[in-house]
């Protein structure tokens, strides 16, 4: 599906991108991770080809980046920018999902049911004005024109900055349940707590490297590559880490553990 | 050292009531941390604190707001922030200039810093931050939560007693939005200076403040001690805010006949605890 080479990327001499290959196959669900200034949001524009690489190949579904245009490239892949007021460029919820989807398609009646569908599952008003919207919403109006036109790929910067709880349950609820119909997610994402909860895999950033790459689970138990690049296990498995206790991340897993030691311990002291 | 008394305000145009009816008084040296779903009037509660409210955004209020024994009312933004320092949560709405050392510099001389202290502050503050690499960097080139970092070194080189932060970490990494709260604590701590932080990351929140209020709807439906209001963690979910996750593991062990004491708010508390259960 996504096929990094060797990929290098430098902005003005400046390398931010080190190297890198790996392989994002159909139906994954991909959180990329790493601190301000990683190379995070440069690898989501390497990936859907919005920047060419300066050395190394990226291809999508075969298709070479450097020498397919960024247009034929957004058929396959929908891109979330970090700050959704980037996005938006018209005067009603309606119109701006219905932009993309006039690009996207060309039967009307294919664009009159996408559209429909589409506010339907947001739950939006297609007359309100995007910028009398909160943050949260605006976001998820940008996410709706981009998940309206039905790529196979998501790929989403930050998309739950700046969301409050619910919001950004709303947001990523809607995420899983087009990754669970098979379409491939890539999330940059600061909140180790979602990437947990949602994330099957996990591509760590450190100093525009990738270095590592792996199942959630395993990734967020390997302490020393987390430091490297700056970054925390979740809650739940730091406290499991202080015990010793291995491959702990959820309250029901360390609520078992915690009551057997409990048990554990009155049988030895009778 | 701020005193809020019923305080109600409507913007211009505003269906509804921004805040609806606040008393508040946060107390000299407080560290408190402000928490609530989008729309729950966070931000405008900081507005009417540093005077942008009534002064800057008109509508109808009602009520009063003293800061200092100042009352807000009677002052202008900019009086007040010789004593309050904020960081807007839109950051690139508080950048006046195009390189990070001027950024800095602005206020310093437009509070008329002696010449001599000038250059002291703007290096302690961007070392506070750590940023002292991109003294000379253009601010166009910064990532968002470098940019965050600008903001708030800008603010505490002026040395405000108050300091108001609209979701200083919205943009940072894990390990810099806890650089943030550390200098957050260092101040409040070593300088006295009153903080009130408005922030989504409720686990970051409960590591370091010492007070908390809930906004919804324009209200304060709870605030106290952290420990006080988490453990109404089930009101918390219902209006939409989620606790750390500690604060889950303790009332699912306590629900399974544990003897936990009280809701454990952060790590070291969830450690203690365990330690506790397990092993005395």
């Amino acid at each position: 599906m996504i096929n990094l080479q060797n990929v290098s990327f430098s902005y003005n001499n400046e390398k931010v991108l080190s190297n890198i290959s790996l392989h994002i196959d159909k139906g994954e669900f991909t959180a990329i991770i790493g601190s301000n200034g990683a190379g995070k949001s440069t690898l989501c524009r390497i990936m859907n080809g919005l920047l060419k690489p300066s050395s190394g190949t990226v291809t999508v579904n075969g298709m070479d980046t450097r020498t397919t245009k960024s247009s034929i490239l957004a058929r396959h892949i929908g891109f979330l920018f970090q700050n959704p007021d980037r996005q938006i460029c018209k005067n009603t919820v309606g119109e701006e999902i219905r932009f993309s989807l006039d690009i996207a398609f060309t039967d009307k009646s294919m664009i009159e049911k996408r559209l429909f569908e589409t506010l339907s599952l947001f739950d939006f008003d297609a007359d309100s004005n995007p910028f009398h919207l909160s943050r949260g919403e605006r976001q998820q109006v940008a996410l709706a024109s981009i998940i309206a036109a039905e790529p196979e790929i998501l790929i989403l910067d930050e998309p739950t900055t700046g969301l409050d709880y619910v919001e950004c349950m709303k947001i990523m609820s809607i995420i899983k349940k087009l990754n669970d119909k098979g379409i491939t997610v890539i999330m940059v994402c600061h909140d180790m707590e979602i990437v947990l909860d949602f994330a099957q895999r996990i591509l760590v950033l450190a100093e525009g490297r990738l270095i590592a790459d792996g199942e959630t689970r395993e990734i967020f138990k390997m302490e020393e590559i987390l430091r490297q690049a700056s970054l925390l296990p979740p809650q739940i498995a730091r406290l499991a880490a202080r015990f010793g206790f291995d491959d702990v991340f959820y309250v029901d897993e360390m609520t078992d553990i915690v009551l057997k030691r409990i048990k554990n311990r009155r049988k030895r002291t009778g | 050292m701020i005193h809020i008394e019923n305080l109600s305000f409507r913007y211009k145009n505003g269906r509804k009531p921004a805040l609806d009816n606040i008393s508040l008084t946060i107390h000299e040296g407080e560290f408190l941390g402000i928490i609530g779903g989008s729309g729950a009037g966070k931000t405008t509660l900081s507005y009417a604190i540093n005077g942008v409210i009534p002064h800057h955004f008109p509508g109808d209020f009602y009520g009063s707001v003293k800061v200092a024994n100042t009352d807000t009312f009677d002052t202008t933004p900019g009086r007040l922030s010789l004593k309050i320092g904020s960081v807007l949560q839109d950051i690139d709405s508080q950048m006046v200039s195009s390189v990070v050392e001027d950024e800095i510099l602005y206020g310093l001389e437009n509070f008329s810093v002696p010449g001599d202290e000038i250059e002291e502050r703007l290096l302690s503050a961007l070392e506070a931050v750590g940023i002292l690499p991109l003294r000379y960097r253009a601010i166009d080139s910064l990532s968002g939560g470098q940019k965050q970092k600008v903001a708030i070194a800008a603010i505490i080189a002026l040395r405000p007693k108050v300091l108001i932060l609209d979701e200083p970490t919205s943009e940072l990494d894990p390990k810099s939005s806890e650089q943030i709260f550390d200098l957050l604590k260092e101040l409040n701590e070593k300088y006295g200076i009153t903080i009130v932080v408005i922030e989504q990351k409720i686990m970051l929140l409960s590591e370091y403040v010492k007070k908390l209020a809930v906004m919804d709807k324009g209200r304060i439906i709870l605030s106290g001690n952290v420990r006080d209001v988490l453990g109404h963690s089930s009101e918390l979910e219902e209006i939409g805010i989620h606790c750390p996750r500690v604060v889950s593991l303790s009332n699912s062990l306590r629900d399974r006949g544990a003897d936990v004491g009280g809701v454990w708010i952060n790590l070291d508390e969830a450690e203690a605890g365990i330690r506790r259960l397990i092993y005395d």
